[in-house]
């Protein structure tokens, strides 16, 4: 017994040192933006690794104002809710159409959506761009909403048309017969009933849109998104890291606002579309 | 004025027709049971009745309008379905109002109505809950009150018994007979279950393979079967099915023992002769002996299951004594019970 006893603890110790270090990998580079945030150049330079021994908030007073994060910030604000929006709307309708209605071409129209899924944004860019400018989009918000919105809309349709294909027929019969037309079916019925999937959605397409560089680079260049603003603090030669610490810690902290809000939704939908029915 | 009326209505899906050609009346106030094997169109055709299903070819008419291609919230029908069909979202007042909502009635009209199916479904308790917080007979009673709520000039009930327990069907079954007596509404119910078809039905329609069968009463479709599927399909034990052949004139061999029965036939014709396990329990009348081979004890009574000196099976009951299996018994019964069939299968009178 004590033998058998020792040796699951043997066994427990080679699994845990592994996922120590793992663990360890993932945290550290949080723990070295954070406490280099804190840290003036001078303390940086003098020591990078130590822990901040004066912390200071100037990082990101400066990160804020002078480096117009704030500005960014707002700019990312608006595209992120205005794209996220809209693709919840889009893919929520066309997986209820894709899912639940009847209509010629319904399962061309899908196989061709996952399709689109499969085309890398490198290999379009450069039509891409030229649609952007010919619509007079270049340099607008709405344009890299509208980016966005295409470019992370193929996987949206095929995750609700997955779950609403699971839920039951009889639910939108039952609406129809109770007289409601298809776009109250979808308001009454369907929004509410595809809110886990919804949510999962809402927030992996929050972080691509928050954490996109190439297409905002693209279509906003006039102006700036919060991502680009940081990759901007890195200059050619020399970069002040505690001032880029600053910013990322500005950039990943309402990220991390909506995963402690959102945390049980996000685990429980993870799953959502995995099995059909 | 007839208040359903099909008139020669076709179902294909791609190249497989599914409904061929049916045509049926029900009056007002008839509740009719649709009843058939799985895959007989049953629910198709309730379902096209409902609007839920295009019509190929042919006509629907509700009172009197041809209903046809309208939209199902315009053929006044109200539909209850199997799986209760509730959103889950919403609480149980929020789904039996649904329908009224949608209508955009007055607020103080969709409590009323709300308020009064609840009261027939004792559901006032349990207004605020949600579907996910009800037993399955409670779920069921909601979908019925959301079909009242509405004041449907039909309601439509997909089997909405079969996910239910023995109990609760048996106790929903007699709730939904009430139901009809107190609304007089028109119900058509579909079913695979021909106890509920038997005991809730004022007309039964049997359907095979997207065609009508018989219609009629319980019991006429119970002593007065058009064809052999009809006879076998009604009743339970079902009928039993001995291969005859008219030996002179008007009587007939079966199961080694000759039978006078009312028809006459030329010598020879093969024929199925059809015999009901409870006509075989007569004190008089004609002998028929059986090798018992096992015996269901159902308490007041017992079905006895056996062979004949043909080697043919035969299901008899057994009210008055209980045989012991490898015993032969005499059973006795009345040629006027015993329903004769063609070798296609129909009546032969």
């Amino acid at each position: 017994m004590a033998a058998a006893g020792r040796k699951e603890k043997r066994a427990l110790w080679v699994i845990a040192i592994p996922m120590a270090i793992l663990a360890l990998s993932c945290v550290y580079p949080v723990f070295f933006a954070v406490n280099n945030a804190l840290k003036s150049n001078r303390g940086y330079i003098l020591d990078r690794f130590g822990v901040v021994t004066e912390p200071t908030l100037d990082n990101f007073v400066q990160a804020w104002t002078r480096s117009h994060l704030s500005e960014y910030f707002f700019n990312s604000v608006i595209v992120t809710v205005g794209a996220v929006t809209l693709l919840l709307v889009v893919s929520s309708l066309a997986g209820f159409a894709l899912a639940s209605l009847r209509f010629p071409y319904r399962k061309f129209i899908f196989v061709v959506i996952l399709a689109s899924l499969m085309i890398p944004v490198q290999v379009v860019l450069v039509p891409f761009y030229q649609t952007i400018i010919n619509l007079g989009l270049l340099n607008t918000h709405a344009g890299l909403i509208i980016s966005y919105t295409a470019f992370f809309l193929p996987f949206s349709v095929y995750l609700m048309t997955a779950f609403y294909s699971g839920l039951p027929r009889e639910l939108i019969e039952a609406a129809r017969i109770d007289g409601a037309k298809l776009l109250q079916v979808w308001w009454h019925v369907m929004l509410p009933m595809g809110k886990p999937a919804l949510i999962t959605l809402g927030i992996l397409n929050t972080l691509y849109c928050w954490n996109d560089v190439l297409i905002s680079l693209l279509v906003l260049q006039s102006d700036r998104t919060l991502m680009v603003g940081i990759a901007a603090l890195r200059g050619e030669y020399t970069t002040n890291v505690p001032l880029l610490s600053a910013g990322i810690v500005l950039a990943a902290a309402p990220i991390v606002i909506i995963y402690v809000i959102f945390q049980r939704q996000i685990v429980s939908g993870i799953a959502v579309g995995a099995v059909k029915g | 004025m007839s208040q359903i009326e099909l008139r020669n209505v076709r179902k294909s899906f791609g190249n497989a027709d599914v409904i061929h050609g049916v045509s049926l009346a029900i009056e007002q106030g008839e509740f009719t049971v649709f009843v058939g094997p799985s895959g007989c169109g049953k629910s198709t055709l309730l379902r096209m009745i409902a609007g839920l299903e295009e019509v190929t070819d042919g006509e629907i008419h509700i009172g009197g309008k041809d209903v046809t291609d309208e939209e199902p919230s315009d053929r006044g029908v109200a539909m209850v379905f199997q799986s209760y069909a509730l959103y889950p979202h919403m609480t149980v007042a929020d789904n039996m109002s649904f329908g009224l909502r949608m209508a955009h009635r007055p607020k103080a009209e969709i409590a009323d109505k709300v308020g009064k199916a609840a009261r027939i479904l004792q559901l006032e308790e349990l207004l605020d809950r949600k579907p996910g917080q009800l037993s399955g007979g409670q779920r069921q009673r909601v979908a019925i009150g959301r079909a009242i709520v509405r004041d449907p000039q039909v309601f439509l009930f997909d089997e909405p018994l079969s996910n239910l327990d023995a109990e609760l069907r048996v106790q929903m079954r007699v709730e939904i007979a009430k139901l009809h007596q107190t609304l007089g509404n028109t119900m058509i119910y579909v079913t695979h279950d021909q106890t509920e078809a038997l005991t809730l039905a004022d007309r039964i329609v049997v359907l095979r393979a997207g065609r009508i069968e018989q219609v009629g009463t319980p019991l006429e479709l119970y002593d007065d079967p058009d064809n052999a599927f009809v006879a076998g399909f009604i009743g339970s034990p079902r009928m039993n099915f001995l291969a005859a052949s008219a030996s002179s004139g008007n009587r007939l061999a079966i199961g080694g023992t000759e039978v006078e029965t009312p028809v006459t036939f030329d010598t020879g014709t093969p024929l199925q002769f059809g015999i009901r396990p409870e006509h075989l329990d007569e004190e008089t009348g004609v002998t028929l002996p059986l090798k018992v081979e096992v015996v269901e004890q159902l308490g007041s009574t017992a079905y006895v299951h056996g062979t004949l000196a043909t080697g043919e099976t035969l299901v008899a009951e057994r009210r008055r004594d209980r045989p012991r299996p490898g015993e032969t018994i005499e059973l006795r019964f009345d040629p006027a019970k015993v329903r004769l069939f063609g070798e296609d299968g129909q009546r032969l009178r």
